[in-house]
C-alpha cells in the first residue's frame, strides 16, 4: 500500500543519509569505551568500571527502591490480611480463655466454698451434716424456699435445720425421695428462736416475705441498736445455740413490741451448698466458727462451748 | 577559480589513487612521526598522520571512507606512541576524517589556499577533540587554543600544501 511503501522508502532514505553519521557516533563510541578501558583513574580502578557502575547503579537503585515499594506493599497488604486472620483467630481465643477463665474462678469459688463447708463441718465433729446443693428454688415470687439435691434417701426428715458456715439458712418443710424443699427464714411462714447475742434477749425471727426478715417480741425498754448480732436461740430444736441468724439493719419502737428488721447472716439468695443438720438431738457446738465470726460484729458474745439447746 | 566555502558541483569528481598508495602513504606518515619523534620539537610541529587523514579525507570524500581511514591512523598514532592509550587520537582523527570527507564534496580542495585554510581550521579541530577527551577522560588541563598552537597550526598548513600537492601525483588519472 502506499502509506506503507512511502513509510518504508522514507525511513530506507533517512537511515542512508544518517549512516555515516551513525557510524561515525559508533566508532567514536567505541574508542571512547577503549580509553575507558586504559584509562585507570582514582583507587586504580579503570575508567569503564567506573563508567559501568555509574551507568548500572540508579538502575540497580531504581530496581531495588521498585522492588522494596512493592515488596513494602505486598508485605504490607499480606501482612495486614494475616494479622486480620490472626486477630479473628486471637479474639476468638481470648473469649474462649475468658470462658475458660470464668470456669476456672467458678470452680475456685465452688472449691472455696466447698472447703468453708469442709472446713466448718471438720470444725463441729460432734454435729451430723450432710453437704447438700442447692438445685432450685420456689417459682413463686413471695414464698422463699429452695431445694436441694437431697432427699428421704440421704436420710432427710423434716424439720431438719439447714445452714451454711455464716448462718442459718432454713428448715426443711417437704422431703422427696432425692430432694428436699427448704423453706428460708425470711419466708413469712417461717420462725426461728432467737436471742441478741450480746444482751441474750429473747425473740422470733420471722419471715416477711421481704428479703430481710424481722424479729419480733422485743419490747420497747430493750436497748436494740443496729448491728447488734442475733443467734440462735436453741429453744426451736431444729437449730443448735448461738449459731448466727444475722445481725440488726434497722429498730424502731411500736406497739407494743419493736419493729427490728434482721440482715441475715446467710446469703440466702446466692446459696449453693448448704449444709443439712441431720440431728435433731440437742448439739452443743464446742465453738463458734471463724467465718461465723468474722460475720458477726464486735459486740457478738463468744460462743459458750457449755451451752446447750433448749 | 578558488571557491572557498562555497558548495562545489555536485558532481565534483572523486580522486582515485594508484593500488596501494592510501595504504603505502598512512604508513609511512606514521613511521615519519615516529621518526620525527627523535628531533623533539618536530614531531610536535607537524602532525604527519593528521595531514594524511585529512589529505584522502577531502580527496575521497566518501565520510565512512573518512572516519575509518582516520581512526584507523589515529589508533596507530597511539599504539605507536608510548605514553598514549589507544584511541585518544584515534577519536580526533576520526572525527577529522569524517569531517573532511563532508567537507571535500561540498567545497573546493584543490587550490592551496583553500588547502591551508582547510588544514589549519582541522588542525585546530583536532586539537580541540584532542583537549577535550584529554580533559574528560584523563583529567589533563590540555590547552584548547594557545599562541604556541597557533604557529603551529600556520606551520602544519604551510607545510600541508606542498605535501598535498605531493601526494596529488598518486592520484590516477580520471
Amino acid at each position: 500500500m502506499w502509506p506503507l511503501n512511502y513509510g518504508a522508502e522514507n525511513m530506507i532514505d533517512t537511515y542512508s543519509r544518517h549512516r555515516p553519521l551513525a557510524l561515525l557516533a559508533i566508532v567514536v563510541v567505541a574508542q571512547v569505551l577503549l580509553l575507558a578501558f586504559q584509562i585507570k583513574g582514582e583507587h586504580d580502578v579503570r575508567l569503564i568500571r567506573y563508567w559501568a557502575v555509574a551507568l548500572v547503579t540508579p538502575l540497580e537503585r531504581a530496581g531495588t527502591w521498585s522492588f522494596s515499594k512493592v515488596g513494602g506493599a505486598w508485605g504490607g497488604y499480606v501482612g495486614l490480611r494475616n494479622a486480620r486472620a490472626e486477630n479473628e483467630h486471637m479474639r476468638i481465643e481470648l473469649d474462649q480463655l475468658r470462658l475458660r477463665n470464668r470456669e476456672l474462678e467458678s470452680q475456685a469459688a465452688e472449691v472455696a466454698r466447698l472447703g468453708a463447708l469442709l472446713s466448718f463441718r471438720n470444725a463441729h465433729p460432734e454435729a451430723s451434716m450432710l453437704p447438700a446443693q442447692v438445685i432450685g428454688s420456689s417459682a413463686d415470687p413471695t414464698s422463699h424456699t429452695l431445694f436441694i439435691n437431697r432427699g428421704e434417701h440421704d436420710r432427710l426428715r423434716m424439720n431438719m435445720g439447714v445452714v451454711t458456715p455464716d448462718g442459718i439458712v432454713g428448715k426443711i418443710v417437704e422431703v422427696l425421695p432425692d430432694t428436699a424443699q427448704v423453706l428460708l427464714i425470711n419466708d413469712k411462714d417461717s420462725g426461728v428462736g432467737a436471742l441478741f447475742s450480746a444482751t441474750r434477749t429473747h425473740g422470733v425471727v420471722r419471715g416477711s416475705g421481704d428479703p430481710e426478715p424481722r424479729m419480733d417480741y422485743v419490747v420497747n425498754d430493750e436497748k436494740v441498736q443496729p448491728g447488734d448480732a442475733i443467734v440462735t436461740s436453741g429453744e426451736d430444736r431444729i437449730f443448735p445455740k448461738d449459731f448466727p441468724i444475722g445481725t440488726v439493719e434497722s429498730c424502731k419502737p411500736s406497739n407494743p413490741f419493736q419493729t427490728i428488721r434482721v440482715q441475715p447472716s446467710a446469703r440466702l439468695d446466692r446459696l449453693e451448698e448448704v449444709l443439712v443438720l441431720l440431728s435433731q438431738q440437742e448439739v452443743v457446738f464446742k465453738k463458734q466458727e471463724a467465718p461465723a465470726a468474722a460475720n458477726a460484729p464486735a459486740k457478738t458474745a463468744p460462743a459458750n462451748p457449755s451451752a446447750t439447746p433448749q | 577559480m578558488l571557491n572557498l566555502g562555497e558548495r562545489s558541483d555536485p558532481n565534483v569528481e572523486v580522486h582515485k589513487f594508484y593500488g596501494g598508495a592510501v595504504l603505502a602513504v598512512c604508513l609511512l606518515a606514521l613511521v615519519f612521526q615516529a621518526f620525527l619523534h627523535k628531533y623533539g620539537r618536530w614531531s610536535e610541529l607537524i602532525d604527519l598522520p593528521l595531514l594524511v587523514t585529512i589529505y584522502f579525507g577531502v580527496s575521497r570524500r566518501n565520510p565512512v571512507t573518512g572516519l575509518f581511514l582516520g581512526g584507523t591512523i589515529g589508533i596507530l598514532q597511539d599504539a605507536l606512541s608510548h605514553d598514549n592509550p589507544i584511541g585518544m587520537y584515534g577519536i580526533a582523527k576520526t572525527m577529522v576524517g569524517y569531517l573532511a570527507s563532508s567537507i571535500g564534496g561540498r567545497i573546493d580542495t584543490e587550490h592551496p589556499l583553500s588547502r591551508f585554510g582547510l588544514v589549519f581550521c582541522f588542525f585546530h579541530f583536532h586539537q580541540i577533540v584532542l583537549a577535550i577527551t584529554q580533559r574528560v577522560l584523563l583529567n589533563h588541563s590540555a590547552p584548547l587554543f594557545t599562541l604556541r598552537l597557533f604557529l603551529d597550526s600556520l606551520v602544519t598548513a604551510a607545510f600541508a600544501v606542498p605535501l598535498f600537492a605531493l601526494l596529488d601525483r598518486l592520484r590516477r588519472p580520471s
